[in-house]
């Protein structure tokens, strides 16, 4: 199922995939072996290097970014049933275990998906394959959550609430046209459905006076009802028209009510009563049975983040299917 | 799908007129009761957003961003009621069936366009076919040239927007076949209310304000006592439906005003930001009357498409 990451520049998109590297790492090593990934060659390497140099407490570089064009992991769910199989029935591949996520971060700006916009064509490949994503991931920057309407920060975000806005109605639009063809053809599918995850970015940079005026307090809340009451919040006054283009995915015979919402923050060394010079040097916690030396970042977020897709993992397949049956048969007709 | 044509004098605001309402539809459309949603079209979302850019930056829609604007798609839909109760069910009362689809069509000059399409010629800048088969029409109304019509009989400062409309809505009248159900809705948006003369509410006896927006009877007469001095033809053409028939709809209206900061020297005028409930801002507009035409909107397409 394939998944894609929009975020502005410098949100901390390379920042987030290296935390959600980390996190797979420690949590794909834990001792109940029911979640795994794979990354490509390429991706790996590349992940490799952001990972090490966090473990040496530095953030990305900015050459290690420009890299990112694609970047996919794939992550394996242990299928219900399967997990309640004996070992050895259950290592065999013809059980099909894992129920897998395709999760690919794609550098794109508004005006890639111009093309689309405007003649309702998309024939690159790279947004062909990003228009199919069935999850989309939006990181949304909290340091750039500000109130004063005279600062580069706020006119960025107005822009950035543009920019996904058009993005995810591109993406409903899409999904539209495509299940209009399946069911055209005689195929018959479910809905269209795209699962929404919204991370606020650098969460502990989001000024106190902000959180003040809306009424919130610094915690995240756990309960999955709260968290999207917290998060909508801040959403709905920092990026209103995507907000409200998520709700009007119904509308347009899209549904992308099942949003989630965490949270990303990764501590960085403070110096009292000093200005910090230079790039800022993350924090590492200690070495401990459970692993150390590791960046100290909102890691129950991101398994809760991975877990999330378990469900759309489990479920999502057989639609995902219909649609590459749907495509064999459309190139075998012209034959 | 229900069409609402646009049409306004130059520099009437007929874009920020259309800008507020997509802001209006983003305010209710993202609110915490969650009682509103609206889809934009694709090819609609790129001029629209990036007035709303403007709008959200205290500025006006620039005229790259005018030009831009032709037609805009949305699609609107309330919550059903009596789903509320069960959130269980509240997704529910959002399928695509219950919501409706209003493209509106911008008439960039319609005495322009109306002396071209007198000459035999079709509407240059909008679909010919689409503005006469239109459900509604939403003729904007300068409020800064309201006034009574000069007494030397030299021309009005709206005599030919007025000549303009009235022929533009006889168009769209002879268009339709008579004793056709389907009724052509008028909409009077008097824009800049906030800048009118107040020496011209003085001269018709009315009060500064309008009466309030759900109190149509009252406030249809103050409007009608502005436009008889200003827009005489349009009026009559728009009466006219109690004498013979016509297919017009009884026309409703509204007032829109933003507040401004005056223009000075290094920059033109622009438009004061007030805080919302939250953090945020939006611009400081007659936010409850785009409600209502919203709504209003909304009963125009449902009647259009039952």
């Amino acid at each position: 199922m394939p998944c894609a990451l929009l975020g502005d520049r410098a949100s901390g998109k390379t920042t987030f995939l290296g935390l959600l590297y980390a996190a797979q790492v420690k949590y794909g090593t834990g001792v109940q072996d029911d979640f795994r990934f794979h990354a490509p060659m390429g991706s790996l390497s590349l992940m490799s290097a952001v990972y090490e140099g966090m473990k040496d407490a530095r953030f990305p570089s900015a050459t290690l970014k420009e890299e990112i064009t694609e970047l996919g992991f794939i992550f394996g769910y242990l299928r219900k049933v399967v997990g309640k199989l004996p070992y050895y029935v259950r290592q065999q591949n013809w059980v099909r275990p894992f129920s897998t996520l395709r999760f690919s971060a794609y550098d794109v700006s508004g005006e890639d998906i111009e093309e689309f916009i405007e003649t309702g064509i998309a024939s690159r490949p790279l947004i062909q394959q990003l228009l199919k994503s069935v999850v989309v991931v939006v990181l949304v920057d909290c340091s750039k959550m500000t109130t004063e309407i005279d600062t580069p920060a706020y006119k960025k975000m107005l822009r950035y609430d543009s920019t996904v806005a058009k993005l995810l109605v591109a993406f409903q639009t899409y999904k539209r046209q495509e299940y209009d063809r399946l069911k055209d053809s005689g195929v018959k599918a479910d809905a269209p459905r795209i699962y929404p995850a919204f991370v606020l970015s650098k969460f502990d940079t989001l000024r106190d006076d902000v959180l003040a005026r809306l009424g919130l307090h610094r915690g995240f809340p756990e309960n999955k009802r709260a968290r999207k009451d917290y998060a909508e919040a801040l959403l709905r006054v920092f990026v209103p028209q995507t907000l409200s283009q998520i709700r009007g995915g119904k509308i347009a015979g899209v549904s992308m009510d099942k949003a989630a919402y965490f949270l990303s923050w990764v501590r960085t060394e403070q110096h009292e009563g000093m200005e910090p010079v230079g790039q800022p040097r993350i924090v590492r916690t200690g070495f401990a049975p459970e692993g150390g030396g590791e960046p100290d970042f909102s890691y129950d977020e991101y398994v809760e983040f991975i877990e999330h897709f378990r469900d759309i993992a489990h479920k999502i397949p057989d639609e995902v299917l219909e649609a590459e049956k749907f495509q064999a048969q459309a190139l075998a007709r012209p034959a | 799908m229900p069409h609402v044509v646009i049409v306004g004098d130059r520099e009437s605001g007929k874009a920020t007129f259309l800008s507020l309402l997509y802001a209006t539809q983003v305010k209710s459309g993202s609110d915490a009761s969650d009682a509103f949603r609206f889809h934009a079209d694709v090819d609609s979302l790129d001029e629209i957003s990036e007035a709303f850019e403007q709008l959200m930056s205290g500025s006006f829609p620039d005229s790259a961003t005018k030009e831009g604007m032709r037609g805009i798609t949305f699609h609107l839909g309330y919550r059903r009621a009596g789903r509320g109760f069960l959130s269980r069910f509240r997704s529910r009362g959002w399928d695509a069936g219950g919501s409706i689809a209003l493209h509106f069509i911008l008439v960039r000059n319609v005495e322009e366009e109306m002396s071209r399409f007198r000459r035999g010629s079709s509407l240059a800048s909008a679909d010919l076919r689409e503005v006469l088969e239109s459900d509604a029409v939403a003729i904007l109304v300068d409020s800064t040239k309201l006034g009574r019509r000069p007494e030397d009989g030299t021309v009005g400062p709206m005599d030919r927007y007025d000549t303009a409309v009235e022929s533009l809505l006889s168009s769209v009248q002879r268009s339709r076949p008579r004793g056709s159900g389907r009724p052509i809705h008028p909409i009077v948006v008097f824009s800049k209310f906030d800048s009118v003369n107040p020496k011209v509410l003085h001269e018709a006896n009315l009060a500064d304000a309008p009466p309030d927006v759900k109190k149509t009877g009252p406030r249809g007469a103050y409007a009608e006592a502005l436009l008889e001095s200003s827009l005489p033809r349009t009026i009559e053409r728009i009466r006219a439906r109690d004498r013979d028939a016509s297919p017009f709809a009884k026309p409703s209206y509204f007032f829109s005003s933003v507040r401004t900061e005056a223009a000075t020297a290094n920059r033109g005028a622009k438009i004061r930001l007030r805080r919302t409930n939250g953090a945020g801002w939006e611009p400081d507009y007659s936010a409850d009357e785009y409600l209502v035409l919203l709504e209003r909107l909304w009963k125009i397409a449902s009647d259009a498409t039952a």
